[in-house]
Order: C-alpha cells, then structure tokens, then sequence
C-alpha cells in the first residue's frame, strides 16, 4: 500500500496544473480611483500597470487580473469580491 | 503611509448622516438575505457558468466574505461613535461645524471597503446598470453622489499619505 505522502506525488503527476485566470468585470458603481488603487495595493502592480487594468475593463467591459493555480486564483477573486469589485474564475483555456 | 493615519474634514452634519448609512448597512448584512440583490451585489458568482462550481464557491466563503464585511462597517461604527446622536436634533450651527476625522493607517482599507460597499448598495437600490443612470430629482442619488464624492476624497487622501 502507497504511503499518503507517496499518493499525493502520483495525483500532481497526472493532473498537470492547468492555469486558471481571475477577470475583472466593468460596474457603473465603482470608481476609477477606487479599482486603480486595488489592483496596485492587493497584487501589488505598478501605478501604470494597474491603471492600464482598470481602463480595459472601463473601455473593453472586463481584464484578467490574474492567472495561477485555481485554488490561489478562488482566493484573488474573494478579496476582489471584499473590495467590491464583480470578479470571476475561469480557465484559461476557455 | 504616515503612521498617525490619515485625516479628513467634514461637516458635523455629514458625520452624521454617515453614521446612519453605516448602521443601516450593519443591519442588511446580519439579514445575510440570499433574495437580496443587494447582499447578492456584494456576494458576486464567480462561476455564472457552472452551478456546481458556483455552489461549492458560495457555501465555502459567503459566510466568511459577509463576517469580513461586518468587521469592517464595526470599525468605521466605531470611529463614527462621536457622530451617533439619538434624539433632539441639533442646531444649524452645530450641524455646519467642521470637524477632523482621522482614519488609522490600518483601517483605511476597511473604510474604502465600506464606503464602497454601501454605494454598492444604494446602487443596487436604484437599479443603477448604465453609466448614465441618473435621476437628479430622485434624492437617493445625492446620497450616492456624495459617499462617492467622500470616497474620492479618502482614496486621495491614502495615496497622499502614502507619498508623503
């Protein structure tokens, strides 16, 4: 019988990680300011890189914000949610 | 960010009013009510295509994200406490004086949260789902123009303290 350890290994093996994308969708409600300063302050992006964001989701009607892991991508899109912005999951591929 | 936190002025009046939309909001979010397109606004579907992703989602972290919520309107009802008044009302004088508000660095978020959050609200309220929606003679939306005016002014007032 497999040890639990050696199970684990087995299963990341055969589910390679496939990226999953948090987007970010256009609202009437939340300011322009507002959505710069939670992509600069929550991920981290650069004033131009978060400002870039939030005018492709003002002009284009949404952005991926971010792309990883689906569990890491559930948790960006629950703090986006905190803030009030209207965030889902998707895989990338879709 | 400038450890004393940052501050704001206001007139006592809207201190006031504050701290009214801010009890009121308390009130929705221990109602927790699914049928409210307002608790739903601020309880998003990340999964609109998939019912059972959508499901799992909800069950794992409404509760939490509705608790986090809570804890941030608590803070700002607390440092609004000066501006509770229960009874008489107050004279014009005493409505129109200006008094400082200072937000503690590590509550600023929680007050852009909430701030945001009862727009979010109101909004939803008034079935705001254009950018042009606007009704000048429907005073509900001075209120909203004015959180997002206060909202501005906190949000600048961050970054300024940031950069200082």
């Amino acid at each position: 019988m497999a040890t639990p350890e050696l199970d684990e290994i087995t299963e990341l093996r055969a589910a390679p990680l496939e990226p999953w994308q948090v987007v970010v969708w256009n609202d009437p409600v939340n300011l322009m300011s507002y959505v710069v300063r939670v992509f600069r302050t929550y991920f981290g992006y650069s004033s131009d890189h978060a400002t870039s964001l939030m005018l492709a989701v003002h002009h284009e009607g949404r952005a991926i914000v971010a792309t990883g892991p689906r569990e890491t991508m559930e948790v960006h899109a629950q703090a986006m949610h905190d803030y009030g912005l209207w965030a889902t999951v998707r895989k990338a591929s879709e | 960010m400038n450890p004393a936190g940052i501050s704001t002025s206001l007139v006592r009046l809207e201190g006031i009013r504050l701290a009214q939309l801010v009890g009121e909001f308390r009130e929705l979010l221990a109602t927790a009510d699914e049928a409210d397109e307002a608790i739903n606004r601020l309880t998003p579907n990340p999964y609109p295509d998939d019912a059972n992703a959508a499901r799992e989602f909800a069950d794992g972290t409404r509760t939490d994200l509705l608790d986090r919520r809570g804890a941030d309107a608590l803070t700002v009802h607390e440092a609004l406490a000066e501006f509770r008044i229960v009874g008489d009302e107050i004279s014009e004088e005493e409505a129109l004086r200006v008094q400082d508000l200072v937000v503690a660095p590590q509550d600023v978020d929680a007050w852009l949260r909430t701030l945001n959050a009862i727009r979010l609200v109101i909004a939803s309220r008034l079935e705001i789902d254009g950018e042009d929606d606007h009704d000048p003679d429907d005073p509900r939306y001075g209120v909203y123009d004015w959180l997002g005016y206060r909202l501005e002014l906190l949000i600048q007032a961050a970054e300024d303290a940031e950069t200082r």
